[in-house]
């Protein structure tokens, strides 16, 4: 018990640090997600009409994101410099594949009768994949990006190595000074940020479908 | 009078790789026909009609569309102009029905309010109810979908209507009354259809035309009855028994009609000397008017011919000289009656149809 007070009372004691981590972290990590998003999507969309290629593409994905995160940041620090820049595009890089892979699957999935009926009225291409694909790929497609998301929100921790001020900051800071609360502090609001973002996307996935479904 | 040609196809061939699918099929389509591509499984029915919107573009020959050769066209403009019912139905799942009906108008950047009165109008045409317009297509039965498929292709009223196995999905009732929809819709439209089907009967009854592919190739192509009288021991085996009985349906009743029945005036009496009373057992009693008051057994006539208006015997309900031969033997076979009155719209008796002669008119024409 005496513990749980001693740690709201350090928790409030260290309030203003705790909520510039936690804007930049958000920020970083929400950067990450949406640029994820806005590369791999296209590109899955560009694979989905080209499977044979594309599996290579998404094989070379695969390869990025078995590369463990430390070692990614150490990889692009020489030429990207320390702070958020290095961060950010890790994120994107591991991004990919889950994105990527869901995409060409979702496209690829969709009920052939129903891309034909469409292009039989005469959908245009472009039609065709606004209307139709994409529609019909979205559930699988979100899927990956609330995957990402939760994801993202992790590996931004490991940023704080390369200097990116995240809540890893009060992480890593705790780790080295055998700190407890220092860890819980930066911790906590790591897990209740993972968690949002999950739930906002699936927010979001459901606005996109009524959209998406009236448009 | 030329008949004007919407749909020709010129030796058209389809391969994939070095696999011929359709091999030199040749047929034109008039306006305002409902001409039927049928065969057995895999024959080339659906590759033949995606041929005609360029779904899939064909290897030679030319195809034209109101005369003029598709590959000039702009495929997506064509695929506007031509109506087209999928073989699986292929509803956007995630849009309403609405929304599904007015697909081609919302590709076409059509107003909204457009989009929804034209909706609301084909559903009803389709003969579903309004209230379906909010729903999606999972919460329709499978026979309200093929509606919606109907409903789908007329939406930008188009000449030319391509319908692959459009009743495919459902049970044979609903698949009969789909047919009888179809073709009292197509009394008011009048659209070109290619109608794709591998169903004898559903061909004899919508068809105007039908052809008959096999293995790619078109090996037999004519009218119902033309059909029924090929000599190809293919078709004859692909035509089968049922469909016979459909056949009828497209001959309309007056040809079996009994020209030569006695008839006596009400006022007048039978002359039993009569050549024409030889084989018959009743005589008609008519009016003036040229109605028919009723029949008398030949039996039961006074000796010297005549008769009082109580021996006359009410007619049964007739039928009208509009209905097919098939509607007719219906008609019989569900009455218990050999024969059936045939009466007109203004009550005028036109004679009457034997069951014999409905059967008699079918042996003749498989001669
Ligand atoms: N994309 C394709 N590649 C290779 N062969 C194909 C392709 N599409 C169709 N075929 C072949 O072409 C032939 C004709 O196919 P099609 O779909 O036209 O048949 P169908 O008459 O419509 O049959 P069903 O009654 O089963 O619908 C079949 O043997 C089929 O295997
Ligand atoms: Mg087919």
């Amino acid at each position: 018990m005496e513990g749980v007070i001693g740690f709201f009372q350090y928790f409030w004691d260290i309030r203003e640090m705790v909520a510039v981590l936690t804007v930049r972290h958000a920020w970083m990590a929400l950067a990450g997600v949406v640029l994820g998003t806005l590369t791999a999507v296209p590109m899955g969309i560009l694979i989905s009409r080209k499977p044979k290629v594309g599996v290579y593409v998404i094989d070379f994905a695969g390869m990025l994101y078995t590369i463990p995160s430390l070692a990614l940041l150490g990889f692009l620090l020489p030429f990207l410099g320390l702070g958020w820049l290095p961060t950010i595009t890790a994120l994107v890089i591991y991004s990919w594949l889950p994105v990527l892979r869901n995409t060409v699957t979702g496209i690829l999935g969709v009920d052939p009768a129903a891309k034909e009926a469409a292009k039989g009225m005469g959908a245009t291409p472009y039609q065709l994949l606004m209307n139709v694909e994409l529609p019909l790929a979205l559930p699988v497609i979100m899927a990956a990006i609330r995957t990402v998301a939760v994801l993202t929100v992790g590996i931004t921790v490991m940023g704080a190595l390369v200097g990116a001020r995240g809540l890893g900051e009060l992480i890593f800071q705790g780790i080295s000074m055998m700190d407890n609360r220092t860890i819980l502090a930066g911790t906590i609001p790591v897990s209740i940020m993972a968690l949002s973002f999950d739930q906002l996307l699936g927010l979001l996935e459901r606005k996109l479908k009524v959209v998406t479904s009236s448009a | 009078m030329t008949r004007e040609i919407s749909v020709e196809l010129q030796n058209v061939s389809k391969y994939y790789g070095t696999e011929k699918v359709v091999d030199e099929v040749s047929f034109s389509v008039e306006k305002g026909e409902i001409f039927v591509l049928i065969g057995p499984s895999g024959c080339g029915k659906t590759t033949t009609l995606k041929m005609i919107n360029q779904l899939i573009p064909h290897t030679s020959g030319n195809i034209l569309v109101n005369g003029v050769d598709v590959t000039k066209l702009d495929a997506v403009e064509l695929r506007r102009s031509i109506g087209y019912v999928i073989q699986y139905i292929g509803l956007l799942p995630h849009l309403t029905i609405q929304e599904n009906i007015a697909f081609v108008l919302k590709l076409t950047k059509k107003s909204k309010k457009e989009q929804n009165e034209r909706a609301l109008e084909l559903v009803e045409t389709v003969g579903l109810q309004a209230n379906y317009l909010k729903r999606y297509p999972r919460e329709l039965s499978g026979g309200q979908q093929q509606r919606v498929g109907v409903a789908r292709a007329l939406a930008a009223n188009p000449d030319i209507l391509l319908m692959d196995e459009p009743f495919g999905a459902v049970d044979p009732l609903t698949r009969e009354q789909l047919q009888n929809e179809l073709l009292r819709l197509q009394e008011s439209i009048r659209k070109t259809i290619v109608f794709v089907t591998h169903d004898m009967q559903e061909a004899f009854k919508v068809g105007s035309r039908i052809g008959i592919l096999r293995q790619g190739k078109l090996v037999c192509l004519g009218t119902p009855m033309e059909i029924v009288r090929s000599e190809d021991e293919f078709v004859k085996n692909f035509i089968g028994q049922g469909a016979l009985f459909e056949v009828l349906d497209t001959i309309p009743v007056l040809r079996a009609i009994e020209k030569d029945i006695p008839i006596v005036s009400e006022k007048g009496k039978v002359d039993l000397s009569d050549e024409k009373l030889k084989g018959w057992e009743n005589i008609f009693v008519t009016n003036d008017h040229g109605q028919c008051l009723g029949y008398i057994s030949l039996d039961s006539l006074n000796q010297d011919g005549t008769f009082s208006a109580g021996q006359i015997e009410p007619l049964p309900a007739g039928c009208s000289p509009e209905v097919s031969v098939k509607q007719a033997v219906e008609e019989m076979l569900w009455k218990g009656k050999t024969w059936l009155p045939v009466i007109s719209e203004d009550e005028g008796f036109k004679g009457i149809v034997l069951f014999s002669s409905c059967a008699d008119l079918l042996a003749e024409d498989r001669r």
